[in-house]
């Protein structure tokens, strides 16, 4: 703890300094001095909110639609031989391939609006998710389903009281990794085409060199993936301190 | 019999799953159920890929990348193999490291590249660089817990014979987490194919990234459709190659 802290210290010391003492040119880094006194102004600012909401919504909406969509999609494909046999080539294809090729031909479909965005998002997030889900059900305890099975359970009861419990941690790691891929989608999707947005406000402040601005903005970003990625590592916490040790 | 039997009805059924999607593909465009200067269709893909591949411009944009690819990857390699070592044996070079990792790993590099740009020039270092950085986190997570996990009985028995901290880590540690860092490289491999195709996407005037924007901005989606397919055997054919290398490189151990 103390280390890191001192690393981080030093950095910042150095990235302050080094400007003053001619060693790097300060407009391509800024300082951190300026970029708090910027983060300070643009936080105040209600076109950063405007951004950010934008910004916000079409993440959220490629979101909700990929767990919407890949949950089930990964609950059939752990479930059916013939559904994973017939899915699973495509579908590891298109999740090893960079999806964000994608995104010029989907701006041809969907325009430069929210729309395209939400795709990018949607598709970045679907993948991780899919297939977490489709191993966590293939990787349910075989005894649990055999005893659910003697007492009478139905296929329901099955996939009710041992299927998707038993899976829930692995979807939720799905979800995990895809919030990373969402963000940077979100991101990439605005940089390369929009009107508003983060990454648009990202792509206006880069091109005029206000580096200041663009830390801030990154920044804010930064800390928007890394709380949700640690609230989601938190309910899977939760979610796991009911297991037996094993 | 019967498992040489099942491998081959996946090969089956996923070939003709594929088969399946481009047949559906080209009859919605035939039937006119969807407009194929939206979609293209796999004829027209075909025929384009023949002609780009004919006048060689296809080749160029797969080697401009390849290039970065080679590059970035083979420098993020390195570096994350290196830091990984040094941070999984040494816990003070971890923690020191530990934050620009994690600012690093939640940060969306990408919006970096006008700052590259500013430092490093247009093109081609600008894109080594940022590929680098998309490769760099999963490499240097995966070694920093291989060797922080090898298995504590091979260092005791090693260290009851007698091994130095050095021997350990050059006889124990560094065997043991070769898969691990193998499966690192093998995740680090498509990630550094997003970043070279991402990078060129904004700042380059070839490779694959820059050619399916080009055409993105003509509204000509045919030749898009064969750079996205190419891309997507690229990244397929590169992580199949990493996970031969990785089962090459645990052949050795026995099951656990």
């Amino acid at each position: 703890m103390i280390i890191g802290m001192t690393s981080v210290v030093l950095f910042l010391l150095a990235w302050q300094f080094a400007p003053v003492l001619g060693l790097i040119n300060g407009r391509f880094t800024s300082q951190p001095s300026e970029v708090v006194k910027t983060a300070a102004i643009v936080l105040a600012s209600p076109e950063f909110w405007m951004h950010a909401r934008i910004s916000l919504l079409e993440f959220g909406l490629g979101f909700v639609l990929a767990i919407l969509f890949s949950i089930p999609l990964g609950i059939l494909l752990g479930t059916s031989r013939l559904a994973r046999q017939l899915l699973d080539p495509p579908l590891m294809a298109l999740y090893i391939a960079p999806n964000i090729v994608l995104l010029p031909i989907i701006i041809v479909w969907l325009g430069i609006g929210v729309g395209s965005k939400v795709a990018i998002v949607f598709l970045g997030a679907i993948f991780p998710i899919i297939v977490n889900t489709m191993a966590g059900m293939r990787e349910a305890d075989w005894q649990l389903i055999r005893l659910c099975r003697s007492f009478g359970g139905t296929q329901l009861d099955v996939f009710r009281r041992v299927l998707f419990p038993s899976s829930l941690p692995a979807i939720l790691l799905g979800i995990r990794l895809a919030v990373g891929r969402a963000v940077l989608g979100v991101v990439v999707a605005e940089l390369y085409a929009s009107q508003a947005g983060i990454g648009y406000q990202i792509t206006t402040y880069g091109q005029s060199m206000r580096v200041d601005y663009l830390l801030v903005y990154v920044l804010a970003v930064s800390i928007f993936g890394y709380s949700l990625t640690q609230g989601v590592r938190k309910i899977e916490d939760r979610l796991q301190r009911w297991r037996p040790v094993r | 019999m019967m498992r040489l039997y099942e491998q081959f009805q996946d090969l089956v059924l996923g070939v003709a799953s594929l088969l399946v999607l481009v047949v559906v593909w080209q009859l919605v465009v035939e039937l006119g159920l969807v407009n194929p200067f939206f979609v293209s269709k796999p004829t027209l893909v075909a025929t384009e890929m023949a002609s780009q591949l004919n006048s060689g411009i296809l080749l160029r944009h797969t080697v401009a990348t390849l290039h970065a690819l080679v590059l970035s990857f083979g420098l993020a390699a390195g570096v994350g193999i290196g830091l990984g070592l040094l941070a999984g044996w040494f816990r003070d070079v971890e923690s020191a490291l530990d934050p620009f990792i994690w600012f690093k790993y939640s940060a969306p590099t990408i919006a970096f590249y006008p700052l590259f740009i500013a430092w490093l020039g247009y093109g081609l270092p600008t894109i080594v660089a940022i590929a680098f950085l998309f490769a760099l986190t999963p490499i240097y997570a995966n070694t920093v817990s291989a060797i922080r996990n090898v298995d504590a009985n091979l260092v005791r028995a090693a260290r009851s014979f007698g091994a130095r901290p050095h021997d350990i880590f050059l006889r124990v540690a560094i065997p043991g987490s070769i898969p691990m860092i193998v499966a690192g490289l093998r995740l680090g491999v498509g990630r550094a194919l997003t970043g070279v195709v991402v990078a060129e996407l904004f700042g380059s005037t070839e490779g694959l990234g820059y050619a399916v924007g080009f055409y993105g901005q003509k509204l000509q989606t045919t030749p898009m459709m064969v750079i996205i397919v190419v891309v997507v055997i690229l990244g397929v054919l590169l992580t199949q190659l990493l996970s031969r290398f990785e089962a090459a490189t645990s052949f050795w151990r026995t099951g656990s």
